[in-house]
């Protein structure tokens, strides 16, 4: 049997949720009523007050957890750094927020946190004993755009790999696995007026094997060509919006394994013939199967915020398009063993 | 990328306290994924038929019981603008808006986490007041 589980993030409902089409209580039925048996939550999101729900917000939470017999599986944190306009947070104050956030968790039988990227590294120390008291890991989420080699990541990287605790690891983002820019995205951006040579130029990047992350790296900017192309407010917002997909090769995680505790299988747009538009998740799945990956991945819909006006939201249909695709891939790489 | 929440459509109205016409207001969902104090509301700006609202005529609430200027709202961290609540604008001004058609354009600016550059989305919506 595989050891790879499945579950939704809530995130993926997020505009049935922000207009009211869906309660978090129709969210919870309709995933029960497809077979699925993990969430995750954005506390901030979803849970009004959080960190400091009130008694009868969390009352509410222990009736939809039992009723539709869900597991939280893992609770999205976000450090607000930049709280105030005039200066950054101290280093107290910082390690004061993500206690309480413990804290919430431990309470709603989350034992897995997702440390939003460029979260300092300096808090997971002083951090340790609340994650050991209230059994609940912190992860930090490798994100595209934000991944490994960014100087923020690689501390925390550093300091997790010093401490080597069971309550310090990773949550890795598929979305630093684009092969393709997701269609979604620059069909948005055209509407906006981004010309389709700039398009043209983006998606010719990863069709060589490369991402724009990349290359504006070795450029130390746009590189020229792409320069002379931009024109208009849209065509920079893309080219901006462009580095957020990368395009590495699976063993990039090789090193990092034993840390890693969460996927988050980013979905930006299901094709017709059932694949991701962007990322292979065959050979993801593939992948994880072969190192023996013991944990939840979850599905992660962003396409919603590329959804152009006027135009209806799909979150539920995608969802459920990705939930297969991933589910029979699994069943599949079962069937190839040899008992 | 989160134009769509900015704005929300038949909330602009005068405000008529004790007979009096004393402002117009508009409701508008965040422009991010999650809720977040009102101190990281970086900024929020109003125009009517393309003329700039001075920033000190603004005020805001998340609970329509209390409400802060822009300028207080950057020390506000125990009202939190929720995801899918809608945080109230009012523009103080005599008169509010006169009768017939105006253009409205409401702006939004949020800090996030964890991305440098904080988040704008903008609406502009035809307005009738009778």
């Amino acid at each position: 049997m595989s050891k790879i589980k499945t579950c939704v993030s809530l995130y993926s409902l997020q505009d049935e949720y922000l207009n009211k089409r869906m309660s978090l209580e129709d969210i919870f039925k309709f995933l029960a009523e497809n077979s699925v048996e993990g969430i995750e939550i954005i506390p901030d999101q979803m849970m009004q007050n959080a960190p400091h729900p009130s008694e009868q917000t969390l009352a509410e939470w222990d009736r939809l957890v039992s009723t539709y017999k869900m597991k939280p599986v893992i609770a999205d944190v976000f450090l607000n750094t930049n709280l105030y306009k005039n200066r950054e947070l101290t280093k107290k104050e910082c390690v004061d927020l993500l206690i309480e956030e413990i804290k919430l968790a431990s309470r709603l039988g989350i034992k897995l946190i997702r440390l939003v990227s460029m979260v300092p590294a300096f808090v997971i120390e002083p951090l340790l004993p609340y994650a050991e008291k209230y059994n609940v890991t912190l992860a930090l989420e490798i994100h595209a755009g934000l991944s490994f080699d960014v100087k923020k990541t690689q501390d925390f990287i550093k300091e997790m790999k010093r401490l080597d605790s069971p309550y310090v690891g990773l949550v890795i983002d598929t979305g630093i696995f684009c092969t393709r820019l997701p269609r979604v995205m620059a069909e948005y951006c055209k509407h906006l007026g981004t010309r389709q040579e700039v398009t043209d130029y983006i998606n010719h990047i990863f069709e060589q094997g490369k991402d724009p992350r990349k290359v504006y790296l070795e450029h130390n900017g746009f590189p020229t060509e792409l320069k002379q192309l931009l024109k208009s407010d849209a065509d920079y917002f893309f080219a901006h919006m462009a580095d957020g997909y990368e395009n590495e090769p699976f063993s990039v995680l090789d090193e990092y394994f034993p840390y890693i505790k969460h996927f988050h299988f980013k979905l930006f747009e299901m094709t017709k013939s059932g694949e991701e538009y962007s990322i292979d998740y065959k050979g993801i799945l593939q992948y994880l199967y072969d190192k023996g990956y013991d944990g939840y991945v979850s599905t992660e819909y962003e396409g919603n915020r590329w959804v152009l006006p006027g135009h209806p939201m799909k979150e539920k249909e995608q969802v459920l398009a990705h939930q297969s695709l991933i589910r029979n891939v699994i069943q599949e790489l079962e069937g190839q063993e040899v008992y | 990328m989160f134009d769509n929440n900015v704005f929300l459509e038949n909330t602009c109205k005068n405000i008529i306290e004790a007979g009096n016409v004393t402002g117009f207001e508009l409701k508008t969902n965040i422009t991010y994924y999650r809720g977040i104090p009102l101190s990281m509301v970086n900024d929020i700006g109003v125009e009517v038929d393309g003329e700039k609202v001075a920033r000190d005529n603004i005020v805001c609430s998340v609970d329509e019981v209390d409400w802060f200027t822009l300028d207080e709202m950057e020390t506000v961290t125990s009202y939190k603008w929720e995801y899918g609540e809608p945080l109230t604008v009012r523009v103080l001004k005599d008169g509010g808006l006169s009768n017939g058609s105006h253009e409205i354009a409401l702006d939004v600016v949020v800090r996030t986490a964890y991305i440098p550059v904080p988040l704008a989305g903008r609406k502009v919506r035809t307005v009738e007041i009778a």
